[in-house]
């Protein structure tokens, strides 16, 4: 067990641990490269689960036979009781959307603190189908929705129905029943804020645990209904999916632009994330300790590496092309290493030389999870206090040292270059939706949000300087009173100069830029996996993807199911019994 | 209408926002509207008294500072609402103060300075302590405090109807003062003709701060519908390109 003491200390001061380079990881390009790690919030939260031996039970199930209708999912953890609520509701495939601007779905869900009564369902069956027509109350502290895969779901329920079990190879190319396409949290619509999730239910106190709850059960919920739907088809023949074939689905997500502005105005929480990662790798390279067992395990983390990427299945070219360097990497360390190896710092810097970005981040992945008793301490320390506050005594020499010191990156961007500024970020009135326009034939410059942290931060140097030249002796709050322009951008660099890792390194106003990168990023976090870009801005994903069933609780875990492997099956599995 | 304070505060930002407050700016005022109803100080009452003159402020001249030596600070905000300048002026306060110890700034023609005690809130729990002290009304002279030790996460409140007859001088003024040496505290004086004098103690504050996180808060229909249509102005016409835009197929 850590403590805020001891991470301090491995963070910073003399015996602070080798902590990999600013510049080197917050590169926009960089964190668009990592991978689901045993710190993900999904391995996180499936831990608690199992540790805790949460009891999840259905106490409502009102499913007709074609599976739609109501069901209420009991949750008691050790500290207290939830509900999570599913409408299932017929929805034509003309009607079937991805999209944030869809109103309507298959299925739409709730997660509620404490009991759920009659009156109160009502209540939220008259608001959860309509999602953000809707308004619930500080007891919901999740909504969400979701569409099937219309081709799976149906096969699957076939196959079933049929008695036989679905085919292992179609289900690796699409590893789900149904697909979300959003998850709401923190305060939206009405729902509990963060600030009550976090101080009033212990089990969820971590960021996203309670979205990605909602995932979980999702997920859950698919394989019962597809089972519930088949059975009623034909009772007859129908015979339940394999256990290991039903830890193989997943759940679908579909994730737009409209994570891309979250990392950029939580920098503090990104920074928290990132420095937990950073220091999971430090400790590892420093302490984690290379004998039999790892030199055993650790080929065979890279085989399941290789085999789940080649099991990845897209039509995007970029994609694909990553995933084929991802497997030559994987070959080029498993033939470096396979005479043994001593030491993982020059494992990793051999890599640094060798791989590209997205192998070496595969590699960091695989160095966390070799070492649970390392790493996974680490997973209560993924909170941040939110606040950009102004240091008002910082002389403005310092100020320019701190932006001259810390966003360099930002500084050596050429403004005025073609293209540099022509991207921007706004909200179109439909729904709100983030979108990206072009300054060059576009409209709406005017209302960008304001997500352009480099070229602020260029900006700011410059007036700051040439106000320097003026008052050089005057502090940073007498600057503020002059040019309050600024204050937004100048409490930011002096918030970001305080955290070990600081602002994602980027130009996002540049024409060229890959929101793809901030997306995948943030994903990584949440532990997807099955990246699946369909456009430079957005893209499918898996979520829980060989994570334990719900049947699973209480039984032995080993907490392995990082890069998740189709499972083996004979034609006489798939067939009839 | 019931809802959660996040909502509420990207609301107002987006109000912010689409009135011109600068980046930083915007966040403050939501913030500091915020704080006001979520620790029960009646935030949304005071922004239905600033609405009808936010738009203003962008035609008139940004703060300026009239006199200044190492302990003291004269502002004039020109007739701002403290939504978009008296965080700095309580960050020059704090600046003064952490450099002497104790400090005090005086801001003049500043609107609505009950805001003041979000930026007060953050000194304090940033270990400064400051205390606030304003005057308001032009027929009935009201009287206002408010202070935070260093360390602290709530302050104290005071108000209080005098007998006063209404000075030009203090009309709009607002004092700061400041410290990193010395707790402050602030009460109303029982005497000097005060009437309908109330108290709210920093634990009541934050006692109604757990009310906000567990319930959320209740707005009126129409002050919500008026934020959020104001807040439009940030939004970007829809169009088939636009929706390109969004990655959409």
């Amino acid at each position: 067990m850590t403590t805020p003491a001891a991470i301090k200390a491995a963070l910073r001061g003399d015996n602070a641990l080798p902590l990999r380079p600013i510049n080197q990881v917050m590169d926009l390009e960089r964190l668009g490269a990592i991978h689901q790690s045993r710190l993900s919030f999904m391995r996180t939260l499936v831990r608690r689960i199992m540790r805790e031996r949460w009891q999840i039970e259905p106490a409502r199930f009102e499913l007709d036979d074609q599976g739609y209708g109501t069901v209420i999912y009991e949750i008691k953890t050790p500290n207290k009781l939830y509900n999570f609520v599913l409408f299932s509701d017929y929805l034509s495939p003309d009607e079937r959307n991805d999209r944030v601007i869809a109103t309507k779905w298959d299925l739409t869900m709730a997660l509620v603190d404490g009991e759920v009564d009659d009156i109160y369902l009502e209540k939220l069956r008259q608001n959860v189908p309509k999602q953000e027509a809707g308004r619930v109350d500080a007891r919901v502290f999740v909504l969400s929705r979701a569409n099937r895969s219309a081709r799976n779901f149906d096969y699957v329920v076939d196959q079933l129905a049929n008695g036989k079990q679905p085919d292992v190879a179609q289900i690796a190319k699409v590893g789900y029943l149904y697909r979300t396409t959003a998850v709401y949290g923190s305060g939206k619509l009405g729902m509990a804020d963060w600030e009550k999730v976090a101080s009033r239910h212990a089990d969820f106190a971590r960021p996203f645990a309670a979205e990605m709850f909602v995932c979980l059960m999702l997920r859950n919920f698919s394989l019962l209904q597809a089972e519930h739907i088949a059975q009623h088809k034909a009772p007859e023949t129908y015979n339940p999916m394999q256990p290991e074939i039903k830890r193989f689905f997943g759940i679908g997500n579909s994730t737009g632009l409209g994570m891309a502005p979250y990392l950029i105005n939580h920098p503090l929480l990104i920074n928290q994330w990132v420095e937990m990662r950073e220091l999971a790798l430090a400790r590892v390279r420093v302490l984690g300790n290379i004998n039999n067992r790892i030199q055993q395990q650790f080929p065979e983390l890279l085989e399941r590496c290789a085999a789940h990427t080649a099991q990845t299945v897209t039509e995007d070219e970029w994609q694909t092309g990553n995933n084929q360097q991802v497997l030559k990497d994987l070959d080029a360390i498993r033939e470096h290493t396979q005479n043994g190896f001593d030491s993982w710092e020059d494992l990793l810097q051999w890599s640094e030389d060798n791989c590209s970005l997205q192998g070496q981040e595969m590699l960091v992945s695989v160095m966390l999870e070799l070492y649970p008793e390392l790493v996974d301490d680490l997973e209560d320390y993924h909170s941040a206090e939110e606040f950009l506050d102004l240091d008002p005594v910082m002389p403005l020499q310092q100020l320019k040292q701190v932006i001259e010191d810390r966003y360099q990156w930002a500084l050596t961007f050429d403004f005025g270059a073609e293209g540099a500024k022509d991207t921007f970020w706004y909200r179109s009135e439909e729904k709100m939706e983030p979108r990206l326009g072009d300054a060059r034939d576009e409209d709406g410059k005017e209302k960008e949000m304001a997500l352009g942290v480099a070229y602020a931060v260029r900006r700011c140097y410059d007036q700051l300087s040439e106000y320097m030249a003026e008052h050089p002796e005057h502090s940073t709050a007498r600057f503020m009173v002059a040019q309050p322009k600024l204050r937004g951008i100048v409490r930011r660099i002096q918030s970001m100069n305080r955290c070990i890792y600081g602002d994602i390194q980027a130009n996002l106003l540049d024409r060229e830029i890959l929101p793809m990168h901030l997306l995948r990023a943030k994903l990584a976090f949440f532990g997807v996996g099955k990246f699946d870009p369909r456009s430079k801005l957005w893209v499918r994903n898996t979520m829980f993807q060989g994570a334990p069933l719900l049947e699973d609780i209480g039984k032995t875990f080993n907490d392995d199911w990082f890069m998740p492997l189709a499972p083996n099956q004979t034609p006489a599995q798939e067939g009839e019994y | 209408m019931h809802v959660s304070m996040i909502e509420l505060k990207a609301a107002l930002r987006r109000c912010f926002e689409a009135t011109g407050y600068f980046v930083g700016n915007y966040e403050d005022a939501a913030n500091m509207i915020l704080w006001l109803e979520k620790h029960g100080l009646n935030g949304l009452a005071e922004l239905q008294r600033a609405l009808p003159f936010i738009g203003e402020d962008s035609a008139k001249p940004l703060s300026t500072v009239v006199y200044e030596d190492s302990t003291s600070a004269i502002i004039d905000s020109n007739g701002r609402s403290a939504l978009n300048c008296i965080a700095a002026s309580v960050d020059l306060a704090h600046a003064k103060a952490l450099e002497n110890g104790i400090a005090t700034v005086t801001v003049h023609n500043c609107h609505n300075r009950m805001f003041i005690l979000k930026a007060l809130t953050d000194c304090g729990r940033r270990g400064i302590s400051v205390a606030a002290y304003w005057q308001n009304g032009s027929q009935t002279v009201t009287e206002h405090t408010a202070a935070i030790k260093a360390g602290e996460r709530y302050p104290s409140y005071s108000e209080a109807t005098t007998t006063l007859s209404s000075n030009e001088e203090d009309k709009q003024a607002l004092t700061i003062i400041c410290s990193s040496r010395v707790d402050l505290t602030s009460s109303l004086q029982r005497s000097k003709g005060n009437r309908n004098a109330s108290y709210i103690s920093a634990k009541q504050v934050e006692l109604n701060k757990e009310h906000s996180v567990d319930n959320g808060i209740d707005i009126d229909e129409e002050l919500w519908a008026r934020i959020n249509k104001i807040g439009e102005g940030v939004l970007v016409e829809n169009s088939d390109r636009s929706r390109q835009g969004a990655g959409g197929r």
